[in-house]
């Protein structure tokens, strides 16, 4: 296996190989993306994408890595990041179903409470009007039958 | 030199680099939606200044590939990698994020397959292909029953946010293009040690296992505490090593990412870990169950 050419700089000391140092900065421009998102962005969901994308910055500096040293741990320490990214993604969904089932929206500045206490009230806009349809008037299938009778519940929530 | 010196040839020595993040800048100021809801400006604008700053912060590198087909990967999975991040975040439809955010995963393999990880970019793309699909399923379930919501049209303040990211990025660039000797290319470890001491071990199996080659075997773990002892006493020799995980280095015959390598870190030197791993697994599973809503509760 070959050894690919390093850069040397001015001050004599081995740098990084310019190819190397190129998808380094790729997996940090990755994880800067996903930050601007996490921070800006309102829908749960895109939030959670957004940290995945960060992960995926990390991911490749730690592969990056790996191969500048000439060793496994890096891939083996990515592995161990995809796991903790499974997990991650598989509660943050139940998270986002759990408040979605409280608030009727995905909209992440209804959870403000734990603001600090001098810090304003994020706006929270009135419920967006539907949008108009760009299919104008969609047919509607005429009404028939009885309206179904509505099933007493059999668990009361609990308190 | 002093401080002022040493930062005015910092900016002129990254000049290009500087002028393509702006660029990159304004192209995501242009696609993120404003504070109010207000119609999109068109993508086009904003989607040339992108690709135009992430073109020329590539290219500031002044590098290449010593195989033009790598180089011609590097720079499409690159680019397409960094523009659909850049979309993803800006996208005001959340089917069309979680579109975008597909193409940036599958981009990001290719680019650990250029980085001599084959095994993890097959892994990821399996992993994240059922991810997006149950984003996709969340995204129709939740998003869109009530049309085109009012917190996908309007995002927080992205002027303090996108500066602060590219700083960041700016700071790690820099930093790490003056990383120090000791985070450089390391060789490859020759393999004599570890070809002796699997020699050994190949005359000493060779009639409890039949069959099994010496280089198929997997040492056991006195063995390999020997190779770590002969392998601490010439790094001794000849100069010091930092690395004590002997099993997880690659070798001449088994370079990076090479399945073998990998299997024999993964479940050597980091057994414990790998248990560890599949706990978690377990129970995160479990607290999904317990915090996704029931039906008897009145959910969904």
């Amino acid at each position: 296996m070959e050894v690919s050419p390093m850069l040397d700089a001015a001050d004599g000391l081995v740098r990084i190989p310019a190819e190397d140092l190129r998808t380094l900065v790729v997996g940090a421009a990755l994880f800067a993306i996903g930050a601007i998102g996490f921070l800006t962005r309102r829908n749960l969901i895109l939030l959670i994408l957004c940290g995945e994308l960060m992960l995926h910055g990390v991911s490749l500096s730690l592969v990056t890595f790996g191969k500048l040293q000439n060793n496994n741990e890096g891939q083996a320490f990515t592995i161990f990041l995809l796991t903790i990214a499974a997990c991650e993604a598989g509660l943050a969904l139940a998270l986002v179903l759990a408040l979605y089932r409280s608030a009727r929206s995905l909209d992440v500045r209804l959870w403000t409470e734990l603001r600090e206490a001098d810090v304003a009230l994020a706006p929270i806009d009135a419920p967006a009007a539907v949008a108009a349809s760009s299919y104008g008037e969609i047919p509607k299938l005429t009404p028939a039958g009885a309206e179904p009778a509505e099933l007493p519940r059999r668990n009361k929530p609990r308190k | 030199m002093s401080g002022s010196e040493q930062l005015t040839a910092l900016l002129q020595n990254n000049s290009v680099a500087i002028v393509s993040m702006a660029l990159w800048i304004f192209g995501i100021l242009w696609m993120m939606p404003g504070r109010k809801v207000t119609p999109s400006r068109g993508v086009i604008p904003g989607l040339v200044l992108t690709l135009t700053g992430v073109a020329g912060l590539l290219l500031s590198f002044n590098a290449v590939y010593a195989d033009v087909s790598e180089e011609v990967m590097f720079w499409a999975f690159s680019i397409i990698a960094l523009v659909c991040a850049t979309l993803m975040i800006t996208a005001r439809n959340p089917v069309y994020a979680a579109l975008f955010f597909a193409l940036a995963t599958l981009s990001t393999c290719g680019l650990f397959m250029l980085q001599n990880a084959p095994f993890l970019a097959a892994a990821t793309v399996i992993v994240y292909a059922g991810a997006v699909i149950v984003t996709f399923l969340f995204v129709i379930m939740l998003a869109q029953q009530s049309g085109a919501a009012g917190y996908d049209q309007t995002a927080g303040r992205a002027a303090p946010t996108v500066l602060a990211s590219f700083v960041l990025l700016g700071t790690v660039s820099v930093l790490v293009s003056m990383a120090p000797p000791e985070i450089s290319t390391v060789p490859p470890v020759d393999d004599s040690l570890r070809l002796a001491g699997a020699a050994t071990a190949g005359e000493d199996a060779a009639g409890t296992a039949p069959g099994g080659g010496a280089s198929m075997r997997i040492a056991p773990v006195d063995e390999l505490l020997a190779q770590e002892a002969a392998a601490a006493a010439a790094a001794e020799a000849n100069k010091p090593e930092p690395v004590v995980n002997l099993l997880s280095r690659a070798t001449v015959s088994h370079p990076v990412g090479s399945m073998k390598g990998l299997g024999r870190s993964l479940f050597g030197d980091y057994l414990f870990a790998v248990e560890l791993a599949g706990t978690i697994l377990l129970i995160a599973c479990i607290g999904a169950i317990a915090i996704a809503p029931r039906r008897e509760e009145g959910a969904l």
